[in-house]
């Protein structure tokens, strides 16, 4: 066996009670692992038609060849499922989370976990060194994410590592986390909810093994010559001096010490890191300090709850849509809110729509919703209506299902225009706005139309496989835009051979969506963190660096020789893309299989006809279904569904698929020429 | 480069990467493994502190004195290493040492501690690789004086 894979993957049938494994190599020659292996068992195992808490969904939690490795930021791990979050019907899709849980289910002897069924009562999953179990969690029940992972660290070791739901997950609220560690969850679809469906409480991991690596050296040469503390270009060029951001203080006594710091945590910007392996300078961590003064990390949209000014982005105006700038709380309260959103296994998203959305209630007048008092710019009130939503107690029964369902519940109640703007929110099949260029963060012309072509091609919101490869670009745009003009376009020649794929037009953006796409699929897969991959603008220390740049690609194939150097397998980046399209292909037939295709995804014209928020451009219903027929034409899938054809599924090695999908074709047909 | 020195500890800047551990594991061993290596990162995860547990090479080791062979010495950079041949496995040196820096490896019944990556011209590893500083080859004799 190559190095890099454990060779097991862990079978689990919670209604039967029974743990057994299987050959991870079966899949990892055409899949690698991760993402893209997690859909291949998927698409084989997970029955047509089930529901998202039904016992046959599978929970799939997937690393990869490099997880547990030395390569930079490798330490990620994979979870799939059903996700009851997406709307309007559950589909397949992904979520993936940092930490040391990954790594140390390597070092137990096992490259992935396959659960279904349902436990008759609460269990969590005991793994150590080779061997599993299940064990009764009715103890657990009730305790939240942190008191569940303390509880079971000081039953075992301080080295276990947990995977664990709190209340909100137990009481199947559709945006509730896996949660690991202090901040990091497989957060955004809902697989908390699954878990709790299954009466899975947590996994718990122990492992004194280690992962081979077939050419030490060459990991090792690969690392050094990557640079350690490497800052992300946007890092800095865009957020160079943001003070709010880069707060220096020592985790146990609140300051550096002045003599230790010169040249270690006041120049070096001290930040925590979400992941095993990382080895980046990463924009998103910071530490605060909560309301009884422990100091706890964040990242990414969790220092967002803390930033006062990032709460205000969320104003937005135009097109007929208001939404409101949310509320910031103050520093140590909104670092115990944040907190508070962690143990109780909530999306911290929520907060980013639904605050909105409750502000705007009250400036139109609306002060209670069935009866319940709505404050949402009072501190205690939200933090007691995050207790109702994880509880499913008074609101929190109706929001626990998602902004986008509580519209449906209360349209005809409240007036349209917040039925509206709660569907606008999360637009993106009950996925919270994001990387759309219009309510959250700005992408301005081309980057929002790239956005846009992933959105519709997906499982879920496009934000996470885009940090660094394709849409946090747009910063550069809106920084000095002839400048960024400029170095993209020799950018854009080198990479996609067209100097035009990055300028701020409409058309023929689909090479550029595809490709990062599948950038996505392989650093989900190998894995890697997307805010440190692809290195598609090379790292630089300083804004200055940037501005003096004429070329700023960086290095492309860091991944690939990563690859070889743990597992000895060198393929080259077609051979690498070529797994990539067909782990992306397979998760479109798993859509297909749902029910998903060009008309459901025809319902997210309106949201573009919003006018972006850096440049106010958009487009109309003509020019969305335009950008559906290029994206479609160029992946080779039928306009009329947009899904993939038989010679396409046969050259990637997929024709056992094609039956399945020729009849789905046949009972979509028939619907459309005689609706029932 | 590693003659008279050792790594010092400010394990005030670690982030839990294990960058450190799994270099050293890889150096070392040729795999990664955190329980091949020879030092540790801990974690109180209710506190959110970290600690870093690596041999100090002692000016009079207590390992040394403890070991009833000859299977710790002092090499002539004045690190303290560990000579398997001559382990019997009794674990007086782990249990003198009062850093903790001496670790039993339970599957392949050995004893390990860090040698300041032996033969490795550029020196150690989890030196050159630690993201933000928490280790630094210092001078013993600079250590000593409090420079």
């Amino acid at each position: 066996m190559p190095s890099g894979w454990m060779g097991k993957i862990l079978d689990v049938d919670l209604t039967a009670g029974k743990i057994s494994t299987r050959d991870t190599m079966a899949y990892a020659g055409d899949y690698i692992g991760g993402r893209a292996m997690a859909g291949r068992i998927a698409w084989d195992e997970i029955p047509a038609g089930v529901d998202a808490y039904d016992p046959e969904n599978r929970i799939i939690i997937a690393t990869g060849p490099l997880t547990g490795t030395l390569a930079p930021t490798s330490g990620r791990t994979v979870m799939t499922s059903l996700s009851p979050r997406v709307y309007p019907r559950p589909w397949y899709t992904h979520s993936t989370l940092g930490g040391w849980f990954g790594p140390e289910l390597k070092y137990a002897g096992f490259d992935a976990i396959v659960i279904h069924g349902r436990a008759d009562s609460p269990v969590y999953l005991e793994i150590r060194d080779g061997e599993a179990r299940l064990v009764d969690a009715t103890d657990l029940w009730g305790l939240d994410a942190r008191e569940t992972q303390l509880t079971l660290k000081g039953r075992m070791s301080p080295q276990t590592q947990v995977l664990t739901i709190g209340p909100a997950g137990e009481n199947l609220v559709r945006f509730a986390t896996v949660q690991h560690a202090e901040e990091n969850a497989a957060g955004h679809s809902g697989f908390g909810a699954v878990w709790g469906s299954k009466n899975l409480k947590a996994i718990t991991v122990r492992g004194t093994g280690g992962v081979s690596v077939a050419n030490p050296e060459a990991l090792l040469r690969e690392v050094i010559g990557a640079g350690t503390f490497k800052k992300s270009p946007a890092v800095a060029v865009v957020f160079e001096g943001d003070q709010n951001l880069r707060k220096e203080e020592s985790p146990d006594d609140g300051g550096v010490d002045p003599a230790a710091s010169a040249d270690s945590a006041e120049s070096n910007g001290r930040r925590p890191i979400c992941s095993q392996a990382c080895t980046f300078d990463c924009i998103i961590g910071s530490y605060e300090r909560t309301v009884d003064e422990r100091l706890i990390p964040a990242f990414c949209i969790g220092a967002v709850w803390r930033h006062e000014s990032f709460m205000q982005d969320t104003e937005y105006s135009g097109g007929g849509v208001e939404v409101p700038p949310g509320r910031n709380f103050g520093l140590c309260e909104e670092v115990s809110l944040h907190e508070l959103c962690n143990k109780l296994g909530l999306d911290l998203w929520f907060r980013l729509v639904m605050q909105p959305w409750f502000i705007r209630c009250k400036q139109l007048g609306i002060g209670e919703i069935r009866g319940h008092p709505i404050e949402p710019e009072d501190l205690f009130w939200f933090e007691r209506f995050m207790h109702q939503l994880a509880n499913r107690e008074g609101l929190g029964e109706i929001f626990a299902e998602d902004l986008v369902r509580a519209m449906d519940e209360l349209e005809g109640e409240l007036p349209a225009e917040l039925i509206h703007l709660g569907r606008e929110l999360e637009f993106d099949f009950g996925f919270p706005a994001h990387r759309e260029g219009r309510f959250w963060d700005e992408e301005p012309l081309p980057f929002w139309v790239i956005s846009a072509m992933m959105h519709i091609s997906t499982s879920r919101d496009p934000t996470i496989g885009t940090h660094s490869s394709c849409l946090i670009n747009a910063e550069f745009f809106l920084d000095d835009r002839e400048l960024a003009r400029r170095q993209f376009r020799l950018l854009s020649e080198k990479v996609w051979g067209d100097p035009d794929a990055l300028e701020p037009t409409f058309e023929n953006k689909a090479p550029v969506a595809i490709w990062s796409q599948h950038q996505h699929m392989l650093i989900d897969s190998l894995p890697l963190c997307d805010f440190a991959f692809p290195q598609l603008v090379r790292p630089m220390e300083s804004r200055k660096a940037w501005q003096n740049a004429e070329d700023i690609l960086g290095d492309l194939d860091l991944d690939l020789r990563l690859f070889a150097a743990v597992t000895g397998v060198e393929l080259t980046r077609e051979e690498m893309t070529r797994i990539a399209e067909r782990a992306f292909t397979l998760e479109r037939a798993l859509l297909a299989r749902a029910g998903r295709g060009r008309k459901m995804e025809e319902t997210l014209a309106p949201h573009f006809k919003l006018p972006c928020r850096a440049d106010g451009t958009l487009i109309d219903e003509a020019g969305f279904s335009g950008l559906l027929d290029e994206y479609y034409s160029a992946r080779g899938w039928d306009l009329e569904l947009g899904w993939p054809q038989a010679d396409q599924l046969r050259e990637l090695g997929l024709e056992e698929i094609i039956p399945e999908l020729d009849e789905r074709r046949r009972q979509s047909k028939a619907y459309s020429e005689s609706p029932p | 480069m590693t003659r008279n020195k050792r790594i010092h500890v400010d394990a005030r800047l670690c982030r839990d990467c294990q960058v450190c551990v799994l270099a050293c594991s890889l150096h070392h061993e040729g795999e990664c493994n955190l329980c091949l290596a020879r030092l540790v990162v801990t974690k109180d995860m209710a506190r959110y502190e970290f600690d870093i547990l690596i041999c100090q090479h002692c000016d009079s080791p207590d390992c040394i004195l403890a070991c009833p062979t000859d299977a710790m010495l002092l090499d002539d950079r004045g690190v303290v290493i560990i000579v398997d041949e001559e382990c019997i496995r009794c674990g007086a040196c782990l249990i003198s040492c009062p850093y903790d820096a001496i670790f039993y490896n339970e599957v392949q019944d050995r004893y390990l501690k860090c040698d300041l990556c032996a033969g490795r011209e550029e020196g150690p590893l989890c030196v050159a690789l630690c993201p933000v500083g928490v280790l630094t080859l210092v001078d013993v004799e600079a250590v000593r004086v409090g420079v």
